[in-house]
């Protein structure tokens, strides 16, 4: 069930957790899309010769799927913020799970935060942050 | 009694936790640890006073700081005025063997973290730098190592001889208490936790893999 207002959401709350298309293929279609087509992002032999352990997936193309999964999560959110620190690179064509989960409600105004966690299949942390999302009033 | 011994607030640049939500969410998701040490980047936070939030959740709740060395990050436990004024902890170079001393000097315990993390920990630079004098005891379980950090960081405490406690270094609520120290007996206080660890009575734990 999808939630709609402020009144929806439960403190420790956890979000479906989403995991994202960080395909090949995925990643060109967005760094084309974003304008960012390097070879960095795109071809993992030339992202080794950088030194990079392979084919970078975007920055900007993480945050889209923090926010990507708080939209699949509340359909109404609007997102005011995401505070992402990214601690170690997220690599093209390996899996990654986003955990998400309430860590602050302000009913009053609508507001929830969440604690965004981007893990590889070891349980490894390699982005975390908090959403700021701004949800209906219950009554509005 | 368990502790999570390096954890970090919004009062640390990089820290993304209000200490209440830290508290709301110890109580919501049932963690079994008891407290925490909000031990926040290159500064010592005296003017917060967390006794309210302790006494509303049950838990205890002290602080400490994290100072950068040239053998990557230290906890420092039992923080004073008079030890403030030894260091500048603002300063990201400072030597080693100055904070140890300072340390000793005003009884506080100096605690190289996640020792097997590139750049930032103490393993990285022994060989440039030689074993310090001076250390006793070390993170061995830190929540956000990743690869074989911890394991390097238990490689070394095992062949250096060192004690090893166990902190999430959380920067979001949600990871708090992924990794902790146990404790045989209550501790109450910043200076009960000095004698603690200066007695060498502690164990570190993990709680990753319980998720």
């Amino acid at each position: 069930m999808t939630v709609q207002t402020v009144r929806d959401v439960e403190f420790g709350e956890d979000l479906p957790v989403f995991d994202p298309d960080t395909t090949l293929d995925n990643v060109i279609r967005f760094t084309e899309a974003a304008g960012w087509r390097g070879p960095r992002f795109t071809d993992h032999e030339a992202a080794r010769k950088e030194g990079l352990p392979g084919a970078l997936v975007p920055g900007i193309m993480s945050q889209g799927f923090l926010c990507a999964m708080i939209h699949r999560w509340a359909p109404p959110a609007r997102i005011v913020e995401v505070d992402t620190i990214f601690r170690a690179p997220v690599i093209v064509d390996q899996a990654y799970h986003i955990n998400g989960v309430v860590t602050d409600i302000d009913e009053d105004a609508g507001r929830v935060e969440v604690d965004l966690t981007v893990t590889n299949d070891k349980g490894e942390t390699r982005v975390f942050g908090t959403a700021k999302v701004d949800l209906p009033t219950a009554g509005t | 009694m368990i502790l999570d011994l390096h954890t970090h607030s919004i009062k640390s640049d990089d820290g993304r936790a209000k200490v209440e939500n830290y508290c709301q969410w110890i109580r919501t998701r049932e963690l079994p640890i008891d407290g925490f040490v909000l031990t926040e980047h290159r500064q010592f936070d005296l003017e917060s006073d967390y006794s309210g939030l302790a006494g509303e959740f049950g838990l205890t709740i002290l602080k400490g700081a994290e100072v950068e060395t040239e053998y990557g990050h230290v906890l420092v436990f039992g923080v004073t005025e008079p030890l403030m004024q030894e260091f500048d902890f603002g300063n990201i170079h400072l030597p080693l063997a100055r904070v140890i001393e300072a340390c000793e000097s005003h009884g506080a315990v100096p605690v190289p973290c996640h020792p097997g993390r590139k750049r930032v920990g103490m393993s990285a630079h022994l060989e440039e730098h030689g074993v310090p004098e001076g250390v006793r005891i070390v993170e061995i379980y830190n929540g956000g190592s990743r690869d074989n950090e911890d394991q390097v960081a238990q490689d070394m405490a095992r062949d250096l001889g060192y004690l090893g406690i166990g902190g999430s270094d959380a920067h979001i609520v949600s990871h708090v208490g992924r990794c902790a120290t146990r404790f045989p007996a209550p501790i109450t206080s910043e200076q009960v936790l000095v004698e603690a660890l200066n007695a060498g009575e502690f164990e570190a734990v993990t709680f990753r893999e319980a998720g």
